[in-house]
């Protein structure tokens, strides 16, 4: 077993790699609850692939990850796992992504009797007929509740106008007509081919005791690994953007606007990428900079943007939201005050500030279990320790903040993604 | 129970939270006040003001590098219904001084800039600055127009508003657009002056603490010297302002907007005054929409296939449930007729020893893990306080484990349909 110490928040996290090539982490804490998180690292982007031991290219449907996401829980014996772990009065979930899919549950008791169910539900999937088809309209609804949503337009359109052809321009839970198309076989293959041990993480936070738990899971895993690997096929995507602008009219009250980066190196340090980039937001956008104080005291808008680095293995970019209904003047000025900052250069107190300040928000992460397990297996899928950003963090310095701010906030990669109210 | 609570003038509490669970500290400081129509904006726009600047941090740009100087502490302002009281919450949550980087006292910083915003902010003699508020207001108007914009809760507001007219509980806790231009400095700075010397005030303090240093840091703060013993004014959330009755007319109405997905809200009406109604009403609630094994996720959604998202909510302080599901158009009739076939199935008993065990114990699994998250555990803490009730954690289990079959259809045949809404296009 490997244990890495981290002195800053600290914290120890132990790490199994068990013989079938599952890997295990657990971050003991001494807290009431107990989390757990069993991922596979197959999202929504992965929708072509060479099946194990197969030469004819598999495509599956989009939605499909976040289709079997609901199925899993079905078992033979007619009951619904979801069910029995409610009523252990565990708090029981999954969720899909672009890049993994996660099922999980929390508790303050029963952890145990909890974890049979838990662990006999992922490791044998029961697909009929009957029970893909129950599901159709439930996840209709699913899409139609997110229609709805203008933050998940405003998103996806930006996506496609930053992407040409790259998977992350595909909708999570799919479209009507898509899901339309899965059906019990195609659960089971996407089943066989990526839920596997060499392909799954599991993070258990809380409660526990490393060595102890470790062992139990141990006995419990039945799972096995093919014996050829499963191949996976991305589209090659263009360097260039699709398109500069997008909007949408929804019925909301005040326009909202996602400016985008496109990153297309996806090869280096992603960590200390991610840090700079937040550094950079508070630098830019946040409630003690000009930019802000201005943009706030003209009206122009009323609450801080927010700023992400959204990065998997095969897409990297740089997420800016906020809200005004003054879209073309903010982000005239927003331009003019990057090129400033880029021609000047950022002042060493900014710089040291907002170093506290993303400090901070790395030692809050360290709250609370399942943001733990969680940002653990975010992570992991792109080939990230969690507790490496402490190391970055300590060497991370001005120059290469200002080398960042030049060669990703540049207007040749930038989109713009707005959702403003129906004009009547 | 690890909370310790401190009288520090009549009116006025403080409430230790002593936790080693998190890195954080939170301190939090809630106002509460009756909910009135002609108060309720301008409630909405004082946090507006407050965070705008201190005595000592006079604009935004120096409030807030105060903040990222305390490793990005977080400020944030809240206002909540509860009962027919409004709650104004203030807070910080900022690192324990265990992972500051240079040994600072950040707990301090935290807990004495908080108490400047909400306390001393800039003035001018009486009056509250007035360049901020021609701006603030546009900000407030900007807010209660965002109203629209979550469909789901927008649905639920109107179904309330419907329920219980523009009045105490019926009350939109932003307030209203068209009260917002006539609001003068003088007239908000009066208010926030009587505010400030007439409610109910109660801090919080969350966290890995030494509690003598953070009392002693209290009964020293200026700001809170400044405050005056009060007699707390706010309604007692156990008393119900208006004696419910049963209405024999169920109201339908229909809304139409630009929606792909129609909302359904269907307000219900306790009526009754059994013996722990409170908690019996809680069960009642988990057994018909609360969790994967309630009647409504069980129908609506796994058999009928209707929804994503049906559940139900108990409102304890003002006896209502408010079933909720998001269904195609032209399912409307469908869902409510399933929804009313649970209704009546409670009723008649129809439901086994196992859901009632079911409810129980997720209900008695979210109340433990209450102590485990900061903000609920505070939340918590101030419905008790507002209900003047003083029940832990395991009293209040306790009383959910002895729930009967016998009182929940005792309940259920007190439960009556008030209003259908429903959000469509």
């Amino acid at each position: 077993m490997q244990i890495i110490e981290n002195d800053k928040i600290k914290e120890k996290l132990y790490i199994e790699k068990l013989s079938n090539g599952l890997t295990i982490m657990v971050l003991p804490k001494k807290t009431r609850k107990k989390y757990i998180v069993w991922s596979a690292n197959f999202g929504s982007i992965d929708n072509k692939f060479y099946a194990p031991g197969e030469k004819i290219l598999t495509v599956v449907p989009d939605g499909i990850a976040h289709y079997l996401e609901h199925k899993l829980f079905e078992q033979e014996n007619g009951k619904n796992s979801l069910d029995v772990l409610c009523s252990l009065g565990v708090d029981a979930n999954a969720y899909t992504t672009n890049d993994h899919t996660a099922y999980l549950y929390e508790c303050t008791e029963n952890f145990d009797e909890a974890l049979e169910e838990f662990m006999n539900y992922v490791q044998n999937p029961y697909f009929t007929d009957e029970n893909v088809e129950k599901e159709r309209g439930i996840i209709e609804q699913e899409i139609m509740m997110y229609d709805d949503y203008p933050d998940w337009a405003l998103y996806m359109n930006a996506m496609k106008s930053m992407y040409k052809d790259n998977e992350i321009n595909i909708d999570v839970a799919g479209t009507k007509e898509t899901i339309a198309k899965i059906n019990k076989e195609k659960l089971y293959k996407i089943y066989n081919s990526f839920y596997t041990p060499e392909n799954m993480l599991m993070v258990l936070s809380g409660d526990f005791v490393p060595e102890e738990i470790i062992e139990k899971l141990k006995t419990m895993i039945t799972m096995k690994s093919n014996s050829d690997e499963t191949k996976r096929v991305y589209n090659k995507e263009q360097e260039e953007i699709v398109q500069k602008y997008v909007e949408k009219e929804m019925n909301i009250s005040i326009p909202t606007v996602l400016i985008a980066y496109k990153d297309n190196d996806l090869t280096s340090d992603k960590i200390k990428k991610d840090i700079a980039i937040d550094i950079l937001g508070t630098i830019i956008f946040g409630k003690s900079s000009k930019l802000f104080e201005k943009l706030y005291e003209e009206g122009k808008i009323f609450s801080e943007p927010s700023v992400n680095y959204e990065f998997s293995k095969t897409f990297a970019h740089i997420l800016i939201q906020l809200q005004t209904n003054y879209v073309e003047e903010v982000l005239e000025e927003t331009k003019k005050y990057l090129d400033n900052l880029k021609r000047n250069g950022i002042l060493e107190e900014d710089f040291e500030r907002a170093k506290r300040r993303v400090y901070g928000d790395l030692v809050k992460d360290y709250n609370d279990v399942a943001d733990i397990a969680t940002g653990f297996v975010n992570d992991y899928f792109k080939g990230i320790n969690s507790f490496d950003y402490f190391e970055e963090f300590n060497i991370i310095n001005k120059e290469y903040v200002e080398k960042v701010l030049k060669e990703l906030f540049v207007e040749s990669k930038k989109v713009i993604s707005v959702v403003k109210p129906i004009e009547k | 129970m690890n909370k310790v609570s401190l009288e520090l003038k009549q009116g006025i509490k403080a409430h230790f939270i002593n936790t080693d669970l998190y890195k954080t500290d939170l301190s939090c400081i809630i106002i509460t006040t009756p909910l009135k129509r002609d108060t309720v904006t301008k409630n909405a726009l004082i946090p507006f003001l407050l965070r705008r600047g201190t005595k000592k941090l006079p604009n935004l740009s120096e409030i807030n590098k105060k903040m990222e100087d305390m490793y990005g502490a977080s400020f944030n302002c809240g206002i909540d219904k509860m009962g027919d009281n409004v709650v104004l919450k203030f807070y910080i949550e900022s690192i324990n001084n265990d992972y500051a980087l240079n040994n600072e006292d950040v707990l301090k910083m935290n807990l004495e800039s908080l108490l400047d915003i909400v306390f001393d902010p800039v003035q001018n003699g009486n009056l509250l600055n007035e360049e901020f508020l021609s701006l603030e207001k546009e900000n407030l108007k900007k807010v209660i127009n965002r109203k629209i914009d979550d469909k789901d809760s927008y649905a639920l507001e109107a179904c309330i508003s419907k329920m219980y007219g523009e009045e105490k509980f019926g009350l939109y806790k932003f307030g209203y657009i068209e009260d917002v231009d006539s609001i003068t400095i003088e007239e908000i700075s009066d208010y926030y002056n009587w505010l400030i010397q007439n409610s109910k005030i109660d801090i919080f303090i969350s966290g890995n603490l030494k509690e003598d240093e953070v009392k002693e840091l209290l009964n020293n703060n200026p700001n809170i010297k400044k405050l005056r013993p009060r007699t707390e004014n706010y309604i007692l959330n156990n008393e119900f302002t208006e004696s419910k009755q049963i209405v024999e007319n169920v109201t339908e109405i229909s809304e139409k907007m630009d929606v792909t997905q129609g909302k359904l809200v269907m307000g219900l009406d306790i009526v009754s005054d059994m013996e722990n109604l409170q908690v019996t009403s809680l069960v009642y609630n988990a057994i018909l929409g609360d969790g994967a094994n309630s009647m409504m996720f069980q129908n609506v959604r796994e058999k009928a296939g209707l929804a994503y998202s049906a559940r139900s909510t108990f409102v304890k302080q003002k006896l209502n449930i408010f079933i909720r599901c998001g269904i195609q158009i032209e399912n409307y009739e469908k869902a409510v007729k399933i929804i009313k076939e649970q209704l009546e199935n409670i009723k008649k008993g129809n439901f086994t020893e196992e859901d009632i065990q079911n409810s129980k114990t997720y209900l008695i699994s979210s109340l433990k893990s209450v102590e485990e998250e900061q903000d609920t555990e505070i939340i918590y803490y101030i419905g008790q306080e507002i209900s003047k009730m003083n029940m832990t954690i395991d009293e209040y289990i306790e009383k959910i484990e002895k729930v009967t079959k016998e009182q929940i259809v005792e309940l259920a045949n007190s439960v009556h349909l008030n209003t259908i809404y429903f959000l469509r296009s």
